[in-house]
């Protein structure tokens, strides 16, 4: 027996990887402080966090020393920590998903146990804590292709992140009468490790202000120059190395003079270029608990700082702010001009109650069923092109209302079901049709396709359908759907022949 | 050499194997969404390509090959750029073993503008598969290790130095490469677990068992669902008499449709003197080898000959897959198995080119002077060999 090694491939894992952190004042409480972080980009709906690492929120205490083109946030050295693990799975019940718990330990050493994916959470007997871990839909909206700097569609759409949600009284907590201007991190840490050979104890991920690493330390639309990312990863939150400063301000002072001129205008000049990268070369999300929140006040105390006057709001960053144009409007033209992305919301918005994340997207169902027959694709597509071409053997009617694209058609089943159709697309040359569902089948974005194409000298029919369940199991869906696509392309077998 | 030593040392703790598989599968159906989203995003059937392999490595779960070949004509169809379309169908064309095919890919790709270091990393890769090139690759591989000090750089180099017998020099690469990981997915130090069982308890010339069974042992305790190192550790046990442990270990991966899961369970059945399921466990397992050869006849080719030389008990078609194998992927164990085959099917002709070929390939190496080929080329020159 042998077996080889196919290369070498770098196999880490999603769910150690840090997506997002957010700050902001409760939205049911005016009196706590929500912190969260977001782990595993693009999580499937059953995903779990890692036992392995220890996923740590810490704040400390901010003091803006200088204004103007000299203000700079300076932290002290206390921190408050919250540090969530996660335990193995538990055995579910019959036929039930296996169960995770978590354990959060709380700045003053108490500790909470959460049930992964519950949505009620778990509180300290007084109120002041209260914590959620799990699954949600990804509050992030990009939508620009960073290289061109062009508007995209969201690339995170129907994405889901594990989430941990640590809300708690802000006067208990971070006695704000000693200061109200905080800067917070979150990293995901190894538990327990030592690394026998560089005795090393690495965390995996650190992240501050969003977009720090994969905007403004590494640059999609700037040709060469180093990729800093590790190098910046293996540093300490807070504590940047002063050795290496240089060299990431200088990395950071490039990136952003390539953003600004992206309009070919300049608005940063090299004074305000430096200064503005001394600010994000200290990165942690800076919030005040004093002020509003907003989803509008993202960098205002940055922005007011480097301006030389007092700032208004929290700064923060809540659920639903769109950082991406946040930041491109401030780099590119420094705030003359409203930037704004494909699309400005994310899958879905956050939400005014705890844990204020929206609800995590189904995944998005694919069946698909092919057939090669014995018949020129035109002729196989004189049968069944036409959206109202009664040839399946499940319907007993078909009737047709409207022309062209935008017309229905509604089906009745052999069993006494009605599904009505919508046609969205027609191209008889690619012998190619699409359709959506109205109403008959437990889904939405339900989008099927038909289409023959040649297949050396016979037919090849392909039928796809996706769709995202809707209150029914996936699989159930899957079922009805199959079943369908499977009885219309098997009949077609004995009325043109069936190629092997 | 002292392989038994720090067993317990330089392992780190880890997700746990069965959180990391379903984040897995996870991942990888989350990926099936977004490429069927927009299949033009950049990334994401690199990122199918890789999650396949990962369930056919570790899962052992072959439809993964159906699913590839599925990506491979929806990238195709919808216009994939040429130079990531090339990569891809490289990458797919490899893990199938039809090496020929990713090498014009590669090519394609080449011609397309694709950066070098990716055309050269798989192009090593095929290379170390197929036994080609073993002194350069030797020492770019070397040069990989020294520079990254990686895992992802140690665990081939130490798995070529398996490949060339150099076990001592092997073993210290693979410790090292548990010794200075630093990430928390349990996959990669599983990997490396499972070739430190291979090496001291197939590859070495003189097996340690005992060796080979805890490293295959912690291999499943990274990863629990690690077919590939649960079929070894079962056949270790059935070479010992724990035919309660081989069961014990297989049941839990019967529905993986790994033929070497029945195979080996046949086995343990039939030693157990339980030989009505022994026979069914074996009839089941010639079926999906039949069935897995006929769809990818290059990517079973070594499993099958063995299968089919052994238990299967059609050393005629054994003899067919392991010279398909040997032609694909002239390495010297191809040669070994061919050869064993041809001699004992009585095939002198057969037996007697592969020694050939074998010498054409491997005659100069310092792994060849160890190997059974070795005796017959001497045999060969004395007029007394097969052929």
């Amino acid at each position: 027996m042998t077996d080889h090694v196919d290369g070498p491939r770098q196999i880490g894992d999603p769910s150690a990887d840090l997506t997002d952190l957010f700050a902001f004042t409760s939205p049911e409480n005016p009196e706590h402080t929500v912190v969260a972080l977001c782990v595993f980009p693009s999580a499937g709906s059953s995903a779990m966090f890692s036992n392995a690492v220890d996923h740590v929120i810490a704040i400390r205490r901010v003091n803006i020393v200088g204004t103007g083109y000299a203000g700079r946030f300076k932290t002290d050295e206390q921190e408050i920590r919250f540090t969530s693990k996660f335990g193995t799975l538990e055995p579910a019940p019959a036929g039930g998903k296996p169960a995770q718990k978590g354990t959060c330990t709380l700045p003053r050493g108490q500790a909470l146990t959460v049930l992964v994916h519950d949505e009620s959470g778990a509180s300290t007997a007084d109120g002041t804590f209260r914590v959620f871990a799990g699954l949600w839909s990804d509050p992030f909206c990009l939508a620009w292709f960073g290289k061109t700097l062009t508007p995209a569609p969201n690339l995170l759409q129907h994405d889901n992140v594990l989430c941990v949600v640590i809300e708690f009284d802000t006067r208990r907590v971070l006695d704000p009468s000693k200061g109200t201007l905080f800067g917070v991190i979150a990293e995901t840490v190894p538990v327990g490790s030592t690394n026998p050979i560089n005795k090393l104890l690495p965390r995996i991920d650190w992240v501050g202000r969003p977009e720090q690493t994969n905007m403004r330390l590494y640059n999609a639309g700037m040709e060469g120059g180093d990729d800093v990312r590790d190098l910046w990863n293996e540093q300490i939150p807070f504590a940047i190395d002063d050795t290496l400063r240089p060299a990431f301000l200088k990395q950071l002072e490039a990136s952003l003079h390539n953003y600004d001129m992206r309009d070919g205008r300049e608005d940063w000049p090299p004074d305000a270029l430096a200064a503005v990268s001394e600010v994000f070369l200290d990165d942690f999300l800076v919030f005040d608990v004093s002020k509003p929140i907003t989803d509008a006040s993202y960098l205002e105390i940055e922005r007011s700082v480097l301006e030389g006057h007092a700032y208004s709001t929290g700064g923060g960053r809540t659920v639903n702010v769109n950082v991406m144009d946040v930041m491109f409007t401030w780099a590119v033209n420094r705030g003359r001009e409203q930037l704004r992305g494909g699309v400005t919301v994310a899958t879905k918005p956050g939400t005014n109650r705890f844990p204020y994340f929206a609800t995590p997207n189904t995944e998005l169902q694919i069946v698909s069923e092919t057939v090669d027959l014995l018949a020129a694709p035109g002729e196989v597509w004189s049968l069944i092109g036409p959206f109202g071409g009664a040839w399946h053997p499940l319907v007993a009617d078909i009737r047709l209302t409207g022309t062209g694209i935008g017309q229905l058609r509604t089906i009745r089943t052999i069993d006494g079901k009605r599904i009505i159709e919508r046609l969205e697309e027609m191209d008889d040359a690619q012998r190619l049709y699409r359709y959506t569902n109205v109403s008959g089948i437990p889904a939405s974005n339900y989008l099927g396709t038909l289409s023959v194409r040649p297949a050396g000298s016979v037919s090849s029919v392909e039928w796809r359908v996706q769709f995202l369940a809707d209150n029914q199991p996936d699989f159930i869906v899957k079922v009805i759907v199959s079943t369908l696509l499977k009885a219309g392309l098997e009949s077609l077998k004995p009325r043109f022949g069936a190629a092997k | 050499m002292n392989p038994a030593a720090d067993l317990t040392e330089g392992c780190r703790p880890t997700t746990d194997g069965e959180i990391a598989v379903i984040n897995l599968q996870s991942a990888r159906q989350r990926a099936w969404s977004r490429f069927s989203d927009d299949p033009h995003r950049p990334g994401v059937a690199e990122l199918i390509v890789e999650q396949e392999s990962q369930v056919i490595q570790f899962l052992s779960d072959f439809n993964a090959l159906d699913r590839l070949e599925m990506l491979v004509t929806q990238i195709v169809q919808v216009g994939l750029p040429p130079m990531r379309s090339a990569l891809v169908q490289a990458q797919v064309a490899a893990i199938g073993h039809r090496f020929d095919a990713a090498r014009r890919h590669l090519a394609a790709a080449d011609d397309a503008g694709a950066k070098p270091d990716l055309i050269n990393r798989l192009a090593l890769s095929i290379d170390q598969a197929c036994g080609l090139r073993a002194d350069a690759l030797l020492d770019t591989r070397r040069r990989i290790a020294a520079e990254a000090d990686s895992l992802e750089a140690l665990l081939p180099l130490g798995a070529l130095l398996m490949d060339l017998n150099e076990f001592d020099e092997a073993d210290q690469v693979f410790r090292r490469a548990l010794g200075v990981y630093s990430d928390v997915s349990p996959f990669a130090v599983a990997q490396v677990c499972f070739q430190l069982g291979v090496l001291w308890g197939e590859a070495a010339p003189d097996p340690q068992t005992h060796v080979a069974a805890q490293w295959y042992r912690k291999a499943i305790g990274y990863v629990p669902a690690y077919t590939k190192a649960r079929v070894h550790f079962a056949e270790i046990c059935c070479s010992c008499g724990g035919l309660g442990e081989a069961e014990a270990l297989l049941m839990p991966v019967i529905g993986t449709g790994d033929p070497e899961v029945r195979w080996r369970l046949a086995h343990a059945m039939l030693e157990k003197g339980n030989t009505a399921d022994a026979q069914e466990q074996l009839q089941a397992a010639r079926r999906r080898f039949e069935e897995l050869l006929q769809r990818y006849p290059l990517a079973f080719a070594d499993h099958g000959a063995e299968f089919f030389a052994g238990s299967g008990n059609d050393p005629c078609q054994a003899l067919d897959h392991a010279r398909r194998n040997a032609a694909n992927r002239p390495t010297l164990w191809a040669f070994e198995l061919a050869h064993e085959i041809a001699v004992s099917v009585g095939d002198a002709t057969a037996a007697s080119a592969l020694l050939a070929d074998a010498i054409a390939h491997w005659g100069d190496s310092t792994a060849f002077q160890s190997s059974s080929l070795s005796g017959e080329s001497a045999k060969r020159s004395e007029g007394l060999g097969t052929g």
